[in-house]
């Protein structure tokens, strides 16, 4: 009787561990995170690999058991939206991820052309938004963006550490700018000048090209004759490969390239034809990682994806680390739904993940990167501490 | 300053003779069968990644450039046959059929290429001197292609069977019928003929700028400035226009702004819609 009355207590706590609000408290339903990015069309490049840490970061959170936040565990599920690489398709993307009620965190996008409109519906509707692209940092930090986060480094911040490294490591005196006529470049063109000014590096040609330019030949001859000995030249990979082709077909120009792209795939095949090129990896160095996390990433990555490394895999951990920042903000407000509570700890928060981030006051990411060299036939890259 | 604008010049001659290529494809299957194809962009985007691929796998541009060729004169062909050969007579039907394929072939190509640009090593590199003027090896390789397949092209419609049947066709498809002219073949022979040039000026693009998915929007534009700026329908017009256009982005590039580059086409071609409304040719009086 007394083995019976032990048993049935047994199951009673048992079940109350099950059922009983301790367990109820463990289960708190979903959180849902939107993603809207480009998934195709031209931006896809930077914006699937995206999307794919940030699938990633959900997955292992997830498999950890959970998101957890004031005593409740969460499954998190990321809703995605594709912004075809076009503004007013994002636009309409934005639409249909702020229609669900039940999504309070927006992530994505890393080329300005379709995050602009995002960005400009998640601030009006007061949703918080966390994005990449260089024009948000012309969103965040005003009044009534204050939901508005950037999670790269601005070029200020960046150009900082930049210039001297490529100073430094190319040995220049004199360059050109060659870059494409829009905001972005009219915006870093502001913030390098002054800093190679600084650095006692002369620029006396700046040009801009209109964007999709193929055929740079004629352009390029405007640099000739300049006595340069190096060439700033944009941010975006096709544009730079042709320019470095082309200006070693017609001859006459600097070897030295200084790129504000995020990749060393546009000299990789002109390794032994050039004389240098420096590029900014805004989050970490995959190609040659000196990082053990690093390094256990991009297993995971390689796991998860069952794909390989490539020149723009780096840009999954924009929103790879992100999400834990975010999942560690949650938890410190206790709230999966209260954007300002949230926004604000996230704003006072250093998280150190597989990059180092933080974000200002105003939303602008604060990261430490790595800086790519190509010299004299070898690879490598050099960790700026920004943080 | 003389050997800038020389310099210059053949930089918008090599670019030029790349664009009257595109350019023949749309203006003859608009002379012949009142179809304006803007899906002819994306037989030069297939045509480059054939020779990428090919070259890739045969370290071999030539082998590259002669299937990229011989492909997209089979896609044209099939285009006619399965597509265009059911929107005859109806303009707008075909127009909407061209803006679709676009839309197919982009998308088809994005998913199994991947967006990535992709760079081919040219079978010539580097550059040489002649006299005073430095040069691009492969651009002035590029050159001679492109003008010997302008040139072989125009032999072939003054001078074959099938060239006068085109350009009998050019005149009046029902009179050309009545003569014996058997309209279909010569239809899918030049949606072949046209594909075909696509894919050569494809192999070549690839041979000196990025491959993409989505690289047919540009040599379509030019084609169509050119096709235009030349008169629908006429070939030496479309060649002279080819060239016009080279030169005016060229020099618009170099003393002007680059940032206007593809401004400069667009003034060319709005003025002579103003001045010169039959084209470049008068491609009323003087068609293929």
């Amino acid at each position: 009787m007394i083995g019976m009355r032990c048993k049935g207590l047994l199951l009673g706590v048992v079940a109350f561990a099950l059922f009983g609000p301790a367990a109820q408290a463990q289960t708190g339903g979903v959180v849902k995170l939107g993603y809207v990015g480009s998934l195709t069309g031209p931006h896809s490049g930077w914006d699937l690999p995206a999307a794919e840490g940030m699938q990633m970061a959900v997955a292992e959170i997830n498999g950890s058991g959970g998101l957890k936040v004031g005593g409740k565990t969460y499954r998190v599920e990321v809703v995605q939206e594709d912004a075809q690489s076009k503004p007013d398709v994002a636009a309409t993307a934005a639409q249909k991820l702020l229609s669900d009620d039940d999504i309070h965190v927006v992530m994505g996008v890393l080329t300005s052309v379709p995050g602009v409109p995002v960005a400009t519906q998640m601030a009006k509707a007061k949703v918080m938004y966390i994005g990449g692209f260089t024009a948000l940092d012309g969103i965040v930090g005003k009044p009534g963006n204050e939901l508005s986060f950037r999670a790269l480094d601005a070029d200020e911040t960046v150009a900082k550490g930049f210039v001297p490294v490529v100073v430094r490591e190319l040995g220049l005196k004199k360059i050109g700018m060659l870059v494409p006529n829009d905001d972005v470049s009219k915006t870093f063109v502001k913030a390098y000048q002054p800093l190679f000014d600084q650095a006692g590096v002369q620029i006396p040609i700046v040009e801009f090209f209109q964007p999709g330019t193929t055929d740079f030949a004629p352009v390029l001859r405007k640099f000739q004759g300049h006595g340069l000995d190096g060439l700033f030249i944009g941010y975006a990979d096709p544009d730079a490969e042709a320019i470095i082709r082309q200006g070693l077909e017609i001859g006459d120009l600097p070897k030295k390239f200084v790129y504000r792209g995020g990749s060393g795939a546009p000299a990789v095949k002109y390794a032994d034809k050039i004389d240098g090129f420096v590029w900014q990896i805004l989050t970490r160095d995959l190609a040659s990682p000196g990082d053990e996390k690093v390094k256990a990433w991009i297993d995971r990555y390689k796991a998860f994806t069952k794909k390989d490394v490539v020149a723009n895999t780096y840009w999954a951990l924009t929103f790879y680390d992100s999400v834990f920042m975010l999942s560690k903000a949650m938890n410190a407000a206790g709230t999966t739904t209260d954007q300002a509570a949230i926004a604000a700890k996230l704003k006072g928060m250093v998280y150190d993940g597989v990059r180092r981030m933080s974000f200002d006051r105003d939303g602008h990411g604060v990261t430490d990167v790595d800086i790519g060299v190509i010299k004299s036939g070898k690879t490598y890259s050099i960790p700026e501490k920004v943080l | 300053m003389l050997l800038d604008i020389l310099q210059t010049g053949l930089d918008g001659v090599m670019v030029g003779s790349l664009y009257a290529m595109v350019a023949l494809g749309i203006t003859l299957v608009f002379g012949l069968v009142g179809i304006l194809n803007f899906a002819h962009g994306q037989s030069v985007m297939l045509g480059a990644y054939v020779c990428f691929f090919v070259e890739s796998a045969s370290h071999s541009f030539w082998v590259g450039a002669i299937l990229a060729t011989l492909a997209m004169g089979v896609f044209g062909a099939l285009l006619e046959r399965a597509v265009f050969r059911r929107t005859l007579g109806d303009p707008f039907a075909g127009l909407a059929v061209s803006l679709g394929l676009i839309m197919i072939v982009e998308n088809v190509a994005a998913a199994g290429f991947t967006p990535d640009p992709r760079f081919m090593d040219p079978p010539v590199s580097g550059s040489f001197a002649l006299g005073p003027l430095v040069l691009s090896s492969q651009r002035s390789l590029v050159l001679v292609i492109s003008s010997a397949l302008v040139a072989g092209f125009w032999l072939f419609l003054q001078r074959t069977k099938l060239g006068k049947a085109i350009r009998a066709m050019s005149q009046s498809r029902r009179g050309a019928a009545l003569v014996g002219v058997r309209v279909d073949t010569v239809s899918r022979s030049i949606f072949a003929v046209g594909g075909a040039l696509a894919g050569a000026a494809g192999a070549l693009y690839a041979s000196l700028f990025a491959v993409t998915p989505f690289m047919g929007a540009t040599p379509l534009t030019k084609g169509f400035i050119i096709a235009a700026l030349g008169g629908l329908g006429s070939v030496p017009g479309a060649i002279a226009a080819g060239f016009l256009l080279g030169l005016a982005e060229s020099f618009g590039s170099r003393y002007l702004s680059a940032s206007f580059r593809d401004g400069y086409g667009f003034i060319i071609l709005i003025l002579a819609l103003l001045f010169l409304p039959t084209g470049l040719f008068g491609a009323g009086k003087e068609r293929v």
